[in-house]
């Protein structure tokens, strides 16, 4: 009996180690302490690549892939795209962004926010159709901004153009991230769009 | 001992899905994706107020990289219907009406694919949008389909690359990577 029990404890603590080994090498990935991307730095007469890559996230979660693997007919209802600045050894706050300054929420061109249908944010109905979005940040909140000019360069927002305005809460992770992160996470009714960077974490839920 | 089991294996649950929480984060992709829009370095020229033309068309892509592969001929086979990219479908979005190997297609979001061979590719033009590679590409929902010619260069292009280029009549979608170039006309 005392066997079996060592037995069954050793294989618990050795997937709890194996559980923490995978999880810190996830957590490295996302340090950066092993890059992901090989970094292309050779010369390219069309377009060099960008030291921000571009990436995309939908909704429902994993849109394309739902498509060819489930058959999906119904259309997305939103899409983000977004550069990934990451932290290269920086600190946010220290070094890279400023309280209650326009923040682009990426890097290069400005990050698109596109609903394919009408969406509810905070109560603001948000009619279908392609947005950008940037960030006023503080300690303890950010507002989210989103703004009709779209097709522009993320900095220098034109507030002029500004549609709505959402005030959400700002909570600190225990790991930090390299890489600037969003992503829509599915919620009972409807999603949220999870903004993450450094040890920062930011979450503005909606409805469709 | 069978509560105890039922316990561990309650655990072992537990840590799982905790692994499985973790790994929702989206690590940076491999093929990093990129943009290019006509007029080239549209935004950028939108807020600097110096544009002189319209907003006309937009290219969203993943990047693959070379990394030592042959790529035309080997990676992407001859003949065969390839993503021309990585990850979700190439986009190619028309904000006004354009013309592409004579026909005529109206503004909006459209695939983009290819079929790769030596002196040829076919670029094809495809309605069905926001999905994955060409994996469920269905000719059916084919658009235009346009033969352009493939001019070889004297480099090897790292990353497949596209933009876009004034032409005597519209723009060009210029396609390049390793040591092959070739270019889509788009007129009004």
């Amino acid at each position: 009996m005392k066997a079996i029990l060592l037995i069954l404890f050793a294989s618990v603590l050795a997937v709890s180690c194996n559980n923490e080994k995978k999880n810190s090498t996830i957590t490295d990935e996302q340090k950066g302490d092993s890059v992901t991307i090989k970094p292309d730095n050779s010369i390219n007469p069309f377009d060099p690549t960008d030291v921000s890559p571009m990436d995309m996230s939908y909704f429902p979660v994993d849109y394309p892939q739902l498509k060819i693997s489930k058959g999906t007919t119904e259309p997305p209802k939103a899409r983000i795209i977004y550069s990934r600045p990451h932290l290269g050894g920086r600190r946010l706050f220290q070094n890279l962004l400023s309280y209650n300054e326009p923040w682009r929420l990426g890097a290069n061109e400005a990050t698109e926010i596109d609903f394919y249908k009408d969406a509810t944010i905070q109560g603001k109905k948000i009619k279908a159709g392609r947005y950008i979005l940037y960030c006023i940040p503080e300690k303890e909140k950010w507002t989210i901004v989103l703004n009709n000019n779209i097709d522009s360069w993320g900095l220098h927002p034109d507030t002029s153009q500004d549609i709505a305005r959402f005030q959400i809460p700002v909570t600190t992770t225990t790991s930090s991230l390299e890489y600037f992160t969003m992503y829509f996470k599915q919620l009972n009714a409807g999603a949220e769009l999870v903004m993450a960077w450094d040890y920062l974490e930011a979450r503005l839920p909606m409805s469709f | 001992m069978k509560k105890i089991i039922v316990l561990l294996s309650v655990f072992q649950l537990i840590f799982f899905s905790l692994l499985a929480q973790n790994s929702n984060i989206p690590p940076v992709d491999k093929s990093p994706m990129d943009m290019a829009y006509y007029p080239a370095n549209y935004p950028v020229l939108k807020i600097q107020d110096k544009l002189t033309e319209t907003l006309a068309a937009r290219v969203v892509y993943s990047r693959p990289q070379k990394a030592g592969r042959t790529i035309f001929g080997s990676l992407v086979k001859y003949g065969e219907v390839w993503r021309l990219g990585a990850n979700e479908a190439t986009e190619i979005e028309f904000f006004k009406n354009v013309k592409i190997g004579g026909k005529k297609i109206n503004k909006g979001r459209y695939t983009l694919y290819a079929i790769a061979n030596e002196n040829s590719w076919t670029i094809i033009v495809n309605k069905e949008t926001d999905t994955w590679g060409s994996f469920k590409y269905d000719k059916a929902k084919d658009v235009v389909r346009t033969e352009v010619s493939v001019q070889k260069i004297n480099m090897s292009i790292e990353s497949l690359s596209m933009l876009f280029e004034k032409a005597t009549s519209g723009y060009s979608l210029i396609i390049g990577w390793d040591n092959v170039k070739v270019a889509l006309p788009i007129t009004f």
